[in-house]
């Protein structure tokens, strides 16, 4: 064990260096601010959502690949952004990214969407074919009760 | 009343759509909306300042979540492996609370039966305001498995109000997860203090 590496040094020089490559102090607060974490790696791929795929095996398995979101989600990021072929790819459960290997489609498979169910107006409302529980009735009216 | 929710229902998704195309560029969101807050346009200086007071309120809430364990069935057990390392709620400032007098949240984790119906909805009543519930697995969020059966309610959103509904017999630690943190960005539109001056 070095000199350096018993004081700690070069953890502070890998933080340097970490800082340089991501551009800068007010880079890094911006990184930390929407991602929690300041790390860097090698980008991996792009998908048509904007999302940026980085891998960096000097973390452990399960960190080592991580999505970086587009600027225009800032803080609204979601894990279902995440379209399946690269979701597969970041949870390890395939190799390759499928910038290397394409995944199989079929022509009856849809486009990826993003799940909108805690919005009031974007929510899926399935189309009921049962007859209502409840009988409305418009407040002012008296009911009519035979 | 139907055809009205279904015209409603494509207007929705049409102009989602569009907004879709519309935010094409991977532009940062311009003024406030950098600070992550949802209340982009108030209509007067009041509204402003109170807009500003759900934010604080909100990220207090949101940040420390302290559910209450109602686990009931197999549930349960992915409800503490979220707990445990692996999964590790406290990183979200969710903390188990096994008072229903201090909690926030509860997890209706299994079956509800009707002998428990009254239980849940008495200890729902205990829980202080400012309280949401996260219905876990198919049981709990309608009957699942045992819809048909002669002693179990059909959800348990027939007894207490449900903010986030999680699927699966019984949903992974990944999916209760992934529930909780809906319910954060759920609490990040709260406009609680905006609503008492309005009304």
């Amino acid at each position: 064990m070095s000199l350096k590496a018993w004081l700690g040094i070069d953890k502070l020089q890998k933080f340097q260096q970490i800082v340089k490559e991501i551009g800068g102090v007010r880079a890094v607060l911006r990184k930390r601010y929407l991602m929690d974490v300041t790390r860097v790696g090698t980008l991996v791929g792009n998908d048509k959502y904007g999302n940026r795929y980085y891998e960096n095996n000097e973390y452990f398995v399960p960190r080592n690949r991580w999505v970086e979101f587009p600027d225009k989600v800032w803080l609204d990021y979601d894990a279902s952004q995440v379209p399946p072929e690269w979701h597969s790819w970041l949870h390890h459960i395939t190799d390759s990214p499928p910038t290397v290997q394409e995944p199989l489609t079929q022509k009856f498979s849809l486009d990826h969407k993003e799940n909108t169910s805690i919005y009031a107006d974007k929510k899926y409302i399935p189309y009921s074919t049962t007859r209502t529980k409840v009988q409305a009735w418009t407040p002012g009216q008296k009911p009519n009760f035979d | 009343m139907l055809s009205a929710l279904r015209t409603a229902g494509a207007f929705t998704t049409r102009r989602f759509a569009g907004t879709q195309a519309i935010a094409g560029s991977s532009e940062a969101p311009k003024g406030i909306a950098t600070t992550g807050t949802p209340f982009l346009n108030p209509s007067s200086k009041a509204e402003y300042a109170l807009a500003r007071l759900d934010d604080v309120m909100n990220l207090a809430q949101r940040g420390s979540i302290w559910p209450l364990t109602f686990g009931l069935a197999c549930c349960a057990v992915e409800m503490m492996h979220f707990a445990a390392p692996r999964y590790d709620m406290d990183r979200y400032g969710v903390v188990f609370r096994a008072s229903p007098r201090q909690a926030d949240l509860i997890f209706v984790a299994g079956t509800v039966t009707n002998k428990m119906a009254p239980a849940l909805r008495r200890i729902y009543d205990q829980m202080p305001e400012a309280k949401w519930v996260i219905s876990m697995g198919s049981c709990a969020n309608g009957g699942g498995y045992y819809h048909y059966a002669y002693s179990v309610l059909r959800g348990a959103d027939r007894v207490i109000p449900v903010d986030i509904y999680v699927p699966g017999c019984p949903p992974t630690a990944e999916a209760l997860l992934y529930g909780v943190l809906q319910l954060q960005k759920k609490i990040k539109r709260k406009r609680e203090a905006q609503l008492w001056y309005r009304r």
